[in-house]
């Protein structure tokens, strides 16, 4: 059994410093693993990177995070990722991470992602340059976030993103933008590799509890959506043999 | 809502992601009132939001129906399995 807890879109800022901090008093109680699903910060400058680091350092859990979109807006996201990184924060871009919660291994794999839309409704890599790097940008997350979540040698693993991999979980949101919100890219690479649970944010007027395609739970943490500070998900740890027959089945789409 | 002040909205959510840094509020211009309505993270963010559309609102008066944020620890668990 692993206890996660998650957040995404915290938004920190100077006039709002330790108040999420002060929420957290509980956490190291109540989970194994913190995952924070991007948009520490409102605009991405380095500063609000250091007041979130603050929010997140010695928490008495591992913290894994990913960056959103807002903490790309002022070009300072490799500090940000760097203040983070010396707080004790795992930040992963395409990357992954696995923990030992007594001795069940959580493999983690995440990254910011990005849009482009769901299944019959989204955007190609065709045309202009602008929109096929806006597409490739996405198909280039997707491939490193499958390959990674293929390799974790973990018991459980998990799929940390900021973006969407499914559109359930941004019902509530206008139908004209969910190309900006998510991708079925991501849960494809996730759907393939079996993951146990997908975890986002981003979609602050979107829905809690969703599923990709091939059945994987996911969840939209943004701290709009679930209400709370975080979100605290307890997952029972497969068998080996059940584990293999549900990545055979998926990948034989 | 005719053609001009859909523009209007669509001008004011500009200002909000320039100067408030907000994505995710939703403007509404009915005659002479902009709507403002979705989630902020604290009461100065609705504040500047409201200042935010002001600035690009031609001189119509604000409606701020902005909720902030409730993060309350978390009182339970769901158990996926």
């Amino acid at each position: 059994m692993i206890r996660v807890a998650a957040a995404g879109d915290l938004h920190v800022g100077p006039e709002v410093a330790g108040a999420y901090r002060a929420r957290l008093s509980a956490l190291a109680g109540q989970a194994d693993v913190f995952l924070v699903a991007g948009d520490l910060t409102r605009h991405g400058t380095a500063e609000e990177g250091r007041i979130a680091a603050g929010e997140l350092r010695d928490l008495g859990v591992p913290v894994i995070a990913v960056l959103g979109n807002h903490d790309y807006h002022s070009g300072a996201e490799e500090e940000i990722t760097g203040v983070l990184r010396d707080a004790g924060v795992t930040v992963l871009e395409g990357g992954g991470t696995v923990l030992d919660c007594t001795g069940t291994r959580l493999g983690i794999a995440g990254g910011k992602g990005f849009g482009g839309g769901f299944e019959g409704r989204c955007a190609s890599d065709f045309g202009e340059p602008e929109m096929k790097a806006f597409v490739r940008h996405t198909r280039d997350f997707a491939e490193r976030l499958g390959a990674c979540l293929q390799d974790l040698d973990a018991d459980v693993t998990v799929a940390l993103t900021h973006y969407s991999p499914s559109a359930d979980t941004l019902e509530g949101e206008p139908l004209e933008i969910y190309p900006f919100l998510g991708s079925y890219l991501l849960g494809e690479a996730i759907d393939a590799a079996g993951a146990d649970l997908a975890v986002h944010g981003h979609a602050h007027k979107g829905t809690e509890k969703g599923l990709t395609s091939g059945g994987v739970r996911v969840r939209n943490v943004a701290l709009p959506v679930i209400q709370h500070a975080y979100a605290l998900y307890r997952l029972d740890v497969p068998e080996a043999t059940f584990r293999r027959s549900v990545r055979e089945r998926v990948s034989a789409w | 809502m005719t053609g001009m002040s859909e523009y209007l909205a669509a001008h004011i959510q500009e200002r909000l992601a320039a100067d408030a840094y907000e994505l995710g509020i939703r403007v509404d211009v009915r005659g002479d009132v902009v709507h403002l309505r979705g989630e902020v993270m604290s009461e100065q963010r609705r504040r500047e939001a409201e200042e935010a559309a002001r600035a690009a609102a031609e001189g119509r008066e604000i409606c701020n129906e902005l909720h902030v944020v409730a993060v309350a620890e978390p009182e339970a668990e769901e158990r996926l399995s």
